[in-house]
């Protein structure tokens, strides 16, 4: 399950680098494409803005096939307070970008799923697959607005996997 | 209307609330940073590899407990005082813009080996310079050896 996570995440990241490179975050001291799992990094008081954040909430398995199906939950939020230059009066626009962000980050809706924990990476036998985006309402707290995307990632555990 | 009349910052603020500080305890609390040169590896950012944070020095500091726990599972919080003086010695080494961005950086804070979580930072200004720095608290939850 943690290899499907981590293909997830890191699908999610590069195809973040191509779709908007302008979209960088400074975290720990490095500059990186502005999405983050929020369970490998330092808790914050405060949402990073401007930058996704994938958190890992349901699992449900399915014994019944031959290998099983498992279907994890990830919530993506992110939030913004606009930009300096409008004095945050486009924090619609920017969240709205942001929501166009996500449709072409998860699309296509497949990746091949990948052992990160070898160094160099490597590919297993199964794809991890995911549903289309359902996303919630937005939601303002004073300057802020903020959305949470529900999606279901599929994978089988393959012999051997932990 | 702005004032305009003149004033001449000698500094007095900053040594009183040091001199206290150092009177009141004189404890000696260690922000939690990450290390000047991050991991930018895929290991460092989904939990593989170990984040390396720098233990960095502030003192004097005092150190109280804010509120009891009143509800079940509710963490108690702390309070921690630092003295500007040390804050801005370490902003100034570590070449930061300010106090704000090396709190914001940092995963936590140590005091007397034991992790809390920076869950709120407030500045007192004398002449518009800080002279004292509150921090808010959360026990954290793990037994991280510092």
């Amino acid at each position: 399950m943690q290899n499907a996570k981590d293909t997830f995440y890191i699908t999610l990241r590069s195809r973040l680098a191509t779709v908007n490179p302008a979209r960088v975050m400074t975290l720990r001291s490095v500059s990186r494409p502005g999405i983050l799992v929020a369970d490998a990094e330092p808790p914050m008081p405060q949402p990073i803005l401007d930058a996704f954040s994938l958190s890992w909430t349901g699992l449900e398995a399915d014994l019944q096939l031959p290998a099983i199906l498992v279907q994890m939950t990830c919530e993506i939020q992110y939030s913004t307070a606009g930009t300096v230059l409008n004095a945050g009066l486009d924090r619609g626009r920017t969240l709205e970008e942001m929501d166009y962000e996500i449709l072409k980050l998860l699309y296509p809706y497949s990746a091949q799923k990948m052992n990160y924990a070898q160094n160099p990476a490597v590919a297993m036998d199964t794809m991890v697959f995911w549903s289309e985006p359902q996303f919630g309402p937005a939601v303002t707290l004073r300057d802020r607005l903020s959305r949470s995307v529900r999606v279901t990632v599929f994978a089988f555990q393959e012999q051997g996997e932990l | 209307m702005a004032d305009l009349s003149t004033q001449n910052p000698t500094g007095l603020a900053q040594r009183v609330a040091t001199a206290l500080l150092r009177a009141g305890g004189g404890a000696t609390a260690c922000l939690q940073m990450p290390p000047l040169a991050g991991d930018a590896s895929n290991a460092g950012q989904i939990g593989l590899d170990a984040p390396g944070f720098l233990s960095l020095p502030l003192a004097p500091a005092v150190f109280r407990k804010a509120r009891v726990a009143m509800q079940d599972g509710q963490l108690p919080k702390y309070e921690l005082l630092i003295s500007a003086d040390a804050v801005a010695a370490q902003v100034t080494q570590l070449n930061l813009s300010s106090a704000q961005t090396l709190f914001s950086m940092a995963a936590g804070i140590a005091v007397a080996g034991k992790l809390f979580l920076i869950e709120a930072v407030s500045t007192s200004e004398s002449q518009g310079q800080a002279y004292l720095y509150r921090l808010q608290l959360q026990e954290a939850c793990g037994e991280w050896p510092i």
